[in-house]
C-alpha cells in the first residue's frame, strides 16, 4: 500500500538535462515542486581524471537504476532481441546526463523543424526516403528561438554567433539560423592544432568554427572557466565549469525554495484518474511505496524511459499503455546516426591529450539542407567535428593504419611509442528521420530488478542515412588530407547503421495530429492533458548535431506553457 | 550549501589539486591486496602479457608495468564476474602448450608463444579468442590506466606513448602541436593512508 504524500503542484519525473531545466521557470512562477530523481546529487569531487572510471567503466553515475535498465535491441521483429551491448549514455544523478556529456550546445537549422515540407518543395515527394514517417515539427526555428536564447543564458553556453539578426559571421556557424543575442560568453579557446584543422577545411572551402558548449570560458554563474584538463568525455567536472543543470538551472530554481528533491526515488507508474488526468506519479524509496499526488506532471527521464514509463504504466483506461491509444507510443523512435567514420595519421605529434570534447571545429557545409542534394540518392546530411581530446588507453588502442602486423608485439609497441599523439579522426553526425521500421516497446523476455519487462529497440536499416554518412565520410577525408594526414582510413564497423548511439530521440513524438505524435505543440500528451513530456523523446527528426541545446529549449518553452496556461492545464 | 548543490570556490580547486599526490606515497602501500590466480594461472597470464607488450630496448613492457597485478586484482574486485571465464581461458592455453610442446606456456620460447598466440587471432585455435581479446584489452587498461588500479607502474606506461599525465589545470602552452609538456608523474588520486584502492 503507497504512503500518500502531500500534494504538489507539479511532480517531475527525473531531474537531469530536460527537467532540470524545466524546473527553472516552474519553481519562478511560485509553484510547489516535488523532483524525483532516481540518482543522487554528485560533488566535484566525485569527477577525477581517470580514464579507467569514466570511459571503461562508466562510474559517473548514482545509485543502480540504469545498470538495471539497459535496453535490448535487435535489427527486425524476426529476431530476439539481446541486451545492447554498445554504452547506451545513461546515467542517473541530480543533472542527469548533463554531468557527463560532451557539452557541445547546439541549435537544430530551421530545416530540421519543417525537413518534410522544404524537401518536398525543393527535390519533390519522390525524394523523400522510402518507409519514413517524417512529419514537419509543429513549430519552427523563429518560434523556438526565444527558448534556444533564455536558456542559453541561464544555462551558460560559450560560442559565436554566425548569424545575429541576418549578419553573418564565419566565427560562428554560417548556416544557422538567425539569433537575437550572441552567445553570453565567447568561444573555447583555440590551440595551434584547431587553427590547423580550420584552416585546413577552409582550404577545401568548407566554413569551420568552434563549437558552441555549455562549458564556461571565463566566471560565470559564480563558477570558474574551464581549464582544459581533458577530461570532459563521459566525466564530471571538477570544477564546475562544465554546465551541467546540477550547477545552473537547478540550483536558480532551489533558491527560490518551492522545490524539493527526492534523490534515490526510483518511479515505476504515472497514475491518472477518471478523467484521464495525471492524479500523481508512484515511486519506491528507501524500500517504501510513496504516492505522489500532483496538478501537472513533467516525465523527464532518458529516451527510452520516456516511453519504457508510458508504456509501463497501463490502466483500465489505457489498456496499452498511457497516452498510447493510437499505438504512437514508442513509435518515431530515432538512434542518431553518428559515427568517426575517418580515421587519420600525422606526421606530427597533435598533443590532442588536453582540451576537452567542446574545444571541437565543426563544419556544417554538408548538413541539412545545406547544398543541393539533386541526384545524391538522400536528403539530410551530416555535421563533421573534430575534437581536442584523448586519453592514454583510447590513444595506445589505435589503428594501426597497416604500418603493423597486428596489434600487440614489440614492433607494435614502437608504432605506438611514435604515433599515439598523431592521430584524430572526423566524428559525423547525420540529420536521422523516423522510420516504420524503427520503434521501442518492452521486452518480457528481460525484467529490471523490480520485475518490469526493459525497453526493447527494433532498429531496421536506413539507406538514407547510409548513404548521407558515406558522402559526408567523403568530405572528411578531403578535410583530413587537407590537415596534412598521410594515412586516412575508414575504421571497421563505420557505415554500419548504429544500435546505440550517444543520441536517442523520439518514442513520444511531438505534433498536432493525435494519430500520429503523442504529445502536442507544446509537450503536453494528446490524450493526457496534465502531463508533459520533456527531453529528446518528444523529437520529430535528429539534426546533424548534438541535441542537448534543443532538448533544454523545449524544455524551457514546456515549462513556460504550464506556468500561463495554469488553470486550464492543471485544472 | 545546506541545500545539497556543491559549492565550488578556489578554494575547494586548489584543495582537490592538493589532493593529487606524488607517485611515491602511493607506492608506499602498507599490504599487498587480494589476488585471483594460482601461482600457475599467474604464471601463464605473465608470459602472455609479457608478448603482447614485451620488455624492449623502447623500455619496459606489461609485466613490469604491473599489468598482471592491474588484471589478478581487479579478478577479485571490479572484474569479479569475470573470473571463471578468465581462469577457463588461461586453463586452455596452457592445456595447449603441454598438448603440442610438452612444457607450460611459460617454458615456452618467446616465438613457440607468439605462435600460439597469432594461431588463436587468426584461426581461433585453440579456442578462445573472445578470451585473448579481452586479454588484450585488460592488458592495455593495466599499463596505460591510472596507477590507482595497480598498473602503470611509476607511469612508465604513459612514459612509453608519451602522454604527458594528469594535470588539474593546462595552460594554453600545453596544447601546443609538436610540443611535450613535462610529464606530470601523478595519479589522478590522493592515497590519504598510503594504501592503494584498487578500483571499486
Amino acid at each position: 500500500m503507497a504512503i500518500n504524500l502531500r500534494p504538489v503542484d507539479v511532480a517531475l519525473i527525473g531531474l537531469g538535462a530536460a527537467n532540470g531545466v524545466a524546473v527553472l521557470p516552474l519553481a519562478r512562477a511560485g509553484l510547489r515542486i516535488a523532483a524525483l530523481e532516481a540518482g543522487a546529487w554528485m560533488k566535484p569531487g566525485d569527477f577525477k581524471p581517470d580514464e579507467i572510471r569514466n570511459n571503461v567503466r562508466h562510474q559517473v553515475t548514482t545509485g543502480r537504476k540504469v545498470a538495471g535498465e539497459i535496453p535490448t535491441f535487435r535489427t527486425s521483429p524476426d529476431e530476439i532481441a539481446r541486451p545492447a551491448a554498445q554504452y547506451h549514455n545513461m546515467m542517473n544523478a541530480v543533472g542527469g546526463t548533463s554531468i557527463h556529456y560532451y557539452a557541445n550546445h547546439w541549435r537544430f537549422s530551421p530545416w530540421d523543424f519543417r525537413a518534410r515540407s522544404e524537401t518536398i518543395r525543393r527535390y519533390g515527394a519522390g525524394a523523400l526516403p522510402a518507409g519514413t514517417t517524417l512529419e514537419d515539427w509543429p513549430l519552427t526555428y523563429e518560434d523556438l528561438e526565444p527558448f534556444y536564447d533564455i536558456t542559453e543564458y541561464e544555462i551558460g553556453v560559450s560560442g559565436k554567433a554566425g548569424n545575429l539578426k541576418g549578419a553573418i559571421d564565419p566565427a560562428g556557424n554560417v548556416f544557422e539560423g538567425p539569433r537575437q543575442r550572441e552567445y553570453p560568453m565567447p568561444p573555447l579557446r583555440s590551440t595551434d592544432f584547431t587553427e590547423l584543422v580550420t584552416a585546413a577545411a577552409r582550404s577545401v572551402g568548407f566554413h569551420a568554427h568552434m563549437s558552441p558548449a555549455a562549458i564556461n570560458t571565463r566566471e560565470y554563474g559564480g563558477r570558474p572557466g574551464c581549464v582544459y584538463h581533458g577530461y570532459c568525455d563521459t566525466g564530471g567536472c571538477h570544477i564546475g565549469a562544465k554546465n551541467s543543470t546540477a550547477v545552473s538551472t537547478i540550483p536558480a530554481a532551489m533558491k527560490t525554495k518551492n522545490l524539493t528533491i527526492f534523490e534515490y526515488a526510483h518511479v515505476t507508474r504515472i497514475v491518472t484518474d477518471a478523467h484521464d488526468r495525471a492524479s500523481g506519479v508512484l515511486y519506491i524509496r528507501d524500500g517504501k511505496e510513496y504516492f505522489q499526488p500532483a496538478k501537472a506532471v513533467l516525465l523527464g527521464s532518458y529516451a527510452y524511459e520516456n516511453s519504457r514509463l508510458l508504456l509501463l504504466s497501463k490502466s483500465k483506461a489505457f489498456p496499452t499503455g498511457l497516452a498510447n491509444r493510437h499505438g504512437q507510443v514508442g513509435r518515431h523512435f530515432i538512434t542518431h546516426w553518428a559515427s568517426r567514420d575517418r580515421v587519420a595519421l600525422f606526421p606530427r605529434d597533435l598533443n590532442l591529450w588536453y582540451g576537452a570534447m567542446g574545444q571541437a571545429i565543426m563544419v556544417n557545409d554538408w548538413a541539412d539542407d545545406n547544398f543541393d542534394h539533386a541526384g545524391l540518392g538522400f536528403i539530410g546530411g551530416a555535421g563533421m567535428q573534430v575534437s581536442h581530446e584523448i586519453h592514454p588507453i583510447a590513444a595506445a588502442s589505435m589503428p594501426t593504419f597497416g604500418k603493423t602486423p597486428r596489434t600487440w608485439g614489440s614492433a607494435w609497441k614502437h608504432f605506438v611509442h611514435e604515433n599515439a599523439s598523431r592521430w584524430t579522426g572526423v566524428f559525423i553526425q547525420c540529420n536521422t528521420l523516423p522510420y516504420e521500421n524503427t520503434w521501442l516497446d518492452l521486452d518480457f523476455e528481460v525484467k529490471d530488478p523490480l520485475g518490469d519487462p526493459v525497453c526493447r529497440i527494433t532498429s531496421g536499416p536506413k539507406d538514407n542515412e547510409r548513404r548521407a554518412a558515406a558522402f559526408v565520410a567523403a568530405k572528411a577525408e578531403a578535410w583530413l588530407r587537407a590537415a596534412g594526414a598521410i594515412e586516412v582510413i575508414t575504421p571497421p564497423g563505420a557505415g554500419a547503421p548504429p544500435k546505440l548511439s550517444n543520441h536517442a530521440a523520439g518514442g513520444t513524438r511531438m505534433g498536432d495530429n493525435p494519430e500520429t505524435n503523442v504529445v502536442d505543440r507544446w509537450g503536453f500528451a494528446h490524450e493526457v492533458p496534465n502531463l508533459g513530456i520533456v527531453g529528446a523523446s518528444v523529437m520529430g527528426t535528429h539534426g546533424a548535431r548534438n541535441p542537448t541545446g534543443t532538448v533544454q529549449a523545449l524544455a524551457w518553452r514546456t515549462a513556460d506553457r504550464l506556468v500561463k496556461n495554469w488553470k486550464s492545464i492543471a485544472g | 550549501m545546506d541545500d545539497g548543490t556543491p559549492t565550488i570556490t578556489r578554494r575547494t580547486v586548489l584543495a582537490g589539486a592538493a589532493a593529487l599526490l606524488p607517485i611515491s606515497a602511493i607506492q608506499a602501500a602498507p599490504k599487498a591486496p587480494a589476488t585471483a590466480l594460482s601461482a600457475s594461472a599467474r604464471a601463464t597470464l605473465d608470459a602472455v602479457i609479457s608478448r603482447l607488450i614485451p620488455n624492449d630496448e623502447l623500455g619496459p613492457g606489461a609485466l613490469e608495468l604491473g599489468a598482471g597485478n592491474y588484471i589478478d586484482t581487479q579478478l577479485v574486485g571490479y572484474l569479479a564476474a569475470e573470473k571463471t571465464a578468465f581462469l577457463n581461458g588461461l586453463e586452455v592455453l596452457e592445456a595447449h602448450a603441454h598438448t603440442t610442446h610438452a612444457v607450460s606456456f611459460a617454458q615456452l620460447t618467446a616465438e613457440q608463444q607468439d605462435a600460439i598466440l597469432i594461431s588463436i587471432e587468426d584461426k581461433n585455435f585453440p579456442p578462445v579468442k573472445p578470451f585473448f581479446a579481452r586479454l588484450q584489452r585488460l592488458t592495455m587498461e593495466g599499463t596505460f590506466g591510472d596507477p590507482f588500479y595497480g598498473g602503470n607502474r611509476a607511469l612508465a606506461g604513459w612514459d612509453l606513448i608519451r602522454y604527458p599525465g594528469v594535470r588539474l589545470a593546462v595552460a594554453p602552452e600545453d596544447q601546443k602541436m609538436d610540443h611535450a609538456p613535462a610529464p606530470s608523474h601523478r595519479s589522478a588520486y590522493a592515497a590519504a593512508s598510503g594504501e592503494m584502492n584498487h578500483g571499486h
